[in-house]
């Protein structure tokens, strides 16, 4: 019967640090993995490879909003770094560096580089930190275009299909074992960074976007602290671009403009800053809008071919349409209006 | 138990929602032979759609022309075509799409989507073509599924050096290009090509910044090189810039424009600055009426399109799509099966195909997929392409 | 020299373009302490609603501006009462993060209805060529300078010596004191969007008039950043001395190194954040816990 717990209550400390606490949690979790482990075998490849893309998206979402939603520095610059990733891992790839060690490198070199472009954050808040990223992203992508020697003069880089330990990925089942190791890295990304707030250094994080000079004032150290924001936030992005690369098995700087940082930056704000699964919502919501789109368009040609003669601007427009709705309606995003609809549900027939 | 009910339907809901997939297959044919899908990633919308919509428009209408003469062999074609908006993460989901709804072979645009096509296209063994002339993908040991319809754009370059070196064994060569790999495409080549054959020409490469509301900087350079020559491997809008600012400042050189700005659209936007500049345009233009342009001609009148507004590029198209055509035609001629292998096996080692005129006799072989390497030299003057020279191939 | 004098003109043109661009930022900066993502794109609707009055509508080239000016002025309207007062007093990212998303939809609705490919306009400047100490330089550029530097006088003026003008200075300085005196902060903030799209409707003319009535317009948005944060976030004086410095910049640079012009506003950028962040004439701010 709903709205008789008066609360949840702990008789130790290892009740109290679990993840789920309820009943009803812990069934939405055993649902969720239901759902992940039949969805490959549900869905058709050109969906499946969809799911892909969102898998990536959320890793890269959940980087952006430790750094973004958690430590309250905004970033335009992911663009930038997905490239950074993206690039040492195909490069390491095709030097004959097996390709999980190619990953975690690039990993640790976005981290370096996310911890080198975070300085200014030292020195800026707010807007001008934002113009600060704003700039290096589009230094880095200069970079990438200009730099010879990156993609050997070709102007991008081809990657070859992923192989582990001898075995080949094969062409019909291309999708089906990329979403495993998608999803698993993804599942593991998401668990991380749940416990990271649920440590000091992520409290940390917390006390510098909420106030930052009482933080210092109580011995947060703001330099160690923003840095490591920027490196770990990094490293999940250089996650995601490195799996972009070998997903895609091509890189070319097109993937890593400022309108793919906004698109990223959109996600977070859609699934609702400072919430993990709040990122994991709105990559899906953001990955999945495009796609719709065009189906819906399709199915309306009949009488209204505006849709899908204009299908790219109506799907630019609706981006933008949803990030200004959103914005106006339910700032805190997806996560605050499925929290809502559990809270209804949870304390019918109360309000509250 | 209010609680119970509700997560019953939570988890109903959820089985529903995995249930139902995505799109399904192709739909075959209904009576009849069984269609031929091909995918067709177009830009109408996006950077390029200036030309790309043209140039989608002469393709699909070559397939519903050859779809009325009951397709090919009996089969009719299948052309599935949407709009990647130049992106190319969009174009990879489009062609993935294509992939799962049974496409047989690939219509592709731009060098973005071309190149990162190139290694899917090899492993999922579809033969592609498209609007890109790099000169990578005509190197069957590098890409093995692509086909290259015209010239390669080192191939124009050589030919447009060729015609200045024949006019001005002394002159200076400025070339103007996009910044991007489709812009230094055949920069090297055209450096390489004047220390072969031993011209005496200057040469210097300059790259041009997008979205510019002006070149000066980059004549002024060219000013200092002494040039006289002005090649610009870039697509029309920024060039008729260029024309227009050599115009404003009353500068002696003359643009030679590869074929991306060799078109009507180049004259239209340069206006009055585009007059006495020279173009290499392996496509002949309609105002060219060669034979090959009938056919184009007659099914443009029969559907009230007006084939001259509509520009070189619709011919481009139309003949890009005929060249596939003719790879099917010869597989079914064979008594094959249509799929990916026997079509690039039946292109490389059909007959030339003849394009009445409009670009020289298209021939692949397993050693190379270049189709052919004759360009025409055309001139603006009085605003229109005027043929300077027809079917130029670089000196041998 | 020649070279020096052609480079000079063409840098200030479009340092002219940028300042009347970056004018509507730091207007609207200044009043409400919003940053505008959407100028370049406000830029680009103000060039294609000119396009329309003038050659869609064929309207006389007064009734077209007079138009266009109606027409941007409804439009900053709109956007200040229906996107932005909802969003008084939230997270500058939420902001922000508008502005970016209000860009998008402005940039596909201009793309639904007039299409990726570049518009002919009949030149409104004269064409034609002057010269300049021997340098042949372009009439129309020189106008075009001409002209920023009257509407960005004229804007001078105004915030000096009109009303209205004080009162947005006013608002801009202390919300709270200006309300006191009976002035009102709404329509003061409705002012400021409905100058920043009119300042932009005529950057952006000018700019299609020296280069042509297409997407890339909305391109220079990006680089309005460059310039208000050289300049200083909420100085008007400032914004004019920073616009025609980073085109005078590009375009040097440009003649020296081609290529590097693209990159060049951003190194600026970040020199200057390093240097001296508030820009050369902005206000430092004291931030209190």
């Amino acid at each position: 019967m709903a709205a008789t717990a008066t609360g949840v209550y702990h008789t130790s400390y290892a009740s109290e640090l679990r993840l789920r606490h309820t009943n009803a949690e812990r069934f939405r979790l055993v649902l969720m993995i239901v759902g992940l482990l039949a969805l490959p075998w549900t869905v058709n490849a050109y969906w499946l490879g969809i799911v892909n893309t969102i898998g990536i998206a959320v890793i890269g979402a959940v980087g952006l909003n430790i750094l973004v939603g958690f430590t309250g520095q905004i970033s335009l610059g992911q663009g930038g770094f997905l490239a950074v990733g993206a690039f040492t891992s195909a490069l390491l790839a095709r030097a004959g560096v097996p390709v999980p060690l190619a990953m975690l490198a690039a990993v640790l070199m976005t981290a370096a580089v996310g911890a080198f472009f975070g300085l200014p954050a030292l020195r800026l808040k707010g807007l001008y930190l934002a113009i600060a990223t704003i700039a290096s992203q589009e230094i880095i992508v200069f970079v990438v275009r200009r730099w010879g020697w990156l993609t050997g003069g070709q102007g991008f880089l081809d990657v070859e299909r992923l192989t582990l330990f001898g075995w080949r990925v094969p062409r019909h089942s291309f999708e089906f074992v990329w979403y495993w190791i998608i999803a698993g890295l993804a599942v593991l990304a998401v668990i991380s960074a749940r416990n990271l707030f649920r440590t000091a250094l992520g409290r940390s994080f917390m006390a510098v976007r909420d106030q930052d000079i009482a933080a210092s004032a109580i011995g947060v150290d703001l330099a160690r602290t923003k840095l490591i924001a920027f490196a770990v936030s990094s490293g999940y992005v250089g996650l995601a671009g490195a799996l972009t690369s070998h997903y895609t098995e091509t890189v070319t700087w097109e993937r890593f403009t400022i309108d793919v940082s906004i698109q990223y930056l959109a996600m977070i704000i859609v699934g609702g800053l400072g919430s993990v699964a709040g990122s994991v919502y709105g990559a899906a919501f953001i990955m999945l809008l495009p796609p719709l789109l065009a189906e819906l368009a399709t199915l309306v040609r009949g009488f209204a071919p505006f849709v899908a003669d204009q299908l790219p601007a109506v799907q630019a427009a609706a981006f933008g349409l949803v990030i200004v709705l959103f914005l106006l309606f339910e700032p805190r995003g997806l996560d605050r209006i499925w929290q809502r609809v559990k809270d209804y549900i949870r304390f019918w027939p109360f309000r509250y | 138990m209010r609680r119970l009910l509700l997560a019953g339907a939570a988890s109903a809901a959820l089985v529903l929602a995995a249930g139902c997939g995505g799109p399904g297959g192709s739909a075959g044919g209904d009576g009849g032979e069984k269609e031929i899908v091909i995918g067709v990633i177009a830009d109408l919308t996006g950077a390029t759609g200036d030309v790309g919509t043209p140039y989608n428009e002469g393709m699909l209408a070559y397939v519903d022309y050859l779809n009325a003469q009951g397709g090919i062999k009996g089969h009719k074609i299948k052309a599935i075509s949407e709009d990647y908006a130049y992106k190319v993460p969009v174009a990879e989901e489009k062609y993935r799409k294509y992939v799962s709804e049974g496409a047989v072979a690939i219509q592709g645009w731009g060098t973005g989507d071309s190149e990162a096509l190139r290694s899917k296209v090899k492993d999922d063994e579809l033969p592609f073509m498209s609007a890109s002339y790099a000169e990578v993908l005509t190197d069957p040991a590098q890409s093995p599924y692509n086909f290259v319809v015209a010239p390669t754009y080192s191939d124009q370059m050589r030919v447009a050096l060729d015609y200045i070196a024949a006019k001005d064994p002394t002159a200076q060569v400025a070339v103007f290009h996009h910044d991007s790999p489709f812009g230094t495409a055949p920069v090297a080549d055209g450096e390489k090509w004047i220390k072969d054959k031993g011209y005496q020409l200057g040469y210097k490469a300059y790259a041009m910044k997008t979205g510019a509301t002006d070149y000066i900087g980059l004549l002024q350079q060219a000013k200092d090189q002494g040039a006289k020559y002005i090649v610009i491997q870039n697509v029309s809008s920024p060039a008729a810039v260029v024309a227009r600012d050599i115009a404003a400042q009353q500068l002696d050189m003359t643009i030679v424009c590869l074929n991306w700005c060799a078109d009507e659209l180049f004259i239209k936007t340069a206006g009055t600055a585009a007059e006495g500049h020279l173009m290499v345009q392996p496509f002949a233009p309609p105002g060219a009426n060669k034979p090959g342009h009938q056919p184009i001609r007659e099914y443009a009148q029969s559907k009230g399109i007006d084939l001259d507004a509509k520009g070189l590029h619709f011919v481009q198209g139309w003949y890009t799509m005929h060249v596939m055509a003719k790879g099917i035609e010869k597989v079914l001629e064979d008594g094959k099966e249509v799929t990916g292998p026997n079509i690039r096996a039946a292109l490389e080692s059909m007959p030339a195909v003849d394009t009445g005129g409009v670009i020289g006799p298209v021939q692949f072989s397993a050693d190379s997929h270049r189709g052919s390497t004759a360009s025409g030299i055309y001139q603006v003057s009085g605003g229109k392409l005027t043929e300077v020279a027809a079917a130029v191939v670089p000196k041998s | 020299m020649t070279e020096f004098i052609q480079l000079t003109v063409y840098g200030l043109a479009n340092g002219a373009v940028l300042a009347l661009a970056a004018l509507g930022f730091v207007l609207i900066y200044k009043a409400t302490r919003v940053i505008n993502f959407a100028q370049g794109e406000l830029l680009l609707v103000g060039a294609y609603l000119f396009y329309t009055a003038f050659v869609l509508l064929r309207l006389p080239l007064v009734g077209a501006l007079v138009a266009g000016v109606a027409a941007a002025a409804v439009l900053g309207v709109a956007v200040e009462r229906l996107v932005l007062r909802p969003l008084i007093g939230e997270d500058p990212i939420a902001v922000i993060m508008v502005t970016i998303g209000l860009a998008a939809v402005l940039k596909a609705t201009v793309q639904m209805f007039f299409g990726t490919a570049p518009k002919a306009m009949p030149k409104v400047l004269p064409a034609g060529s002057v010269a300049i100490a021997g340098a042949p330089v372009p009439l129309d550029r020189l106008l075009a300078v001409g002209i920023a530097a009257v509407v960005l006088a004229g804007f001078t003026v105004f915030f000096r010596w009109s009303r209205h003008g004080i009162a947005m200075r006013a608002v801009a300085d202390d919300q709270q004191a200006a309300l006191v005196q009976g002035i009102s902060i709404r329509r003061v903030f409705a002012l400021a969007w409905v100058l920043a799209a009119v300042s932009a409707l005529i950057a952006g003319i000018l700019l299609a008039d020296i280069s042509e009535v297409s997407q890339n317009l909305a391109g220079f948005g990006l680089v309005v950043f460059p310039v208000v944060i050289l300049g200083g976030l909420d100085s008007v004086p400032g914004t004019i001395v920073g616009g025609f410095v980073i085109g005078l910049l590009s375009q040097y640079a440009e003649g020296l190194a081609p290529g590097a012009s693209q990159v060049v506003p951003y190194v600026a950028l970040v020199l200057i954040l390093l240097l001296r962040p508030y820009g050369l004439f902005g206000q430092v701010r004291i931030e209190r816990v």
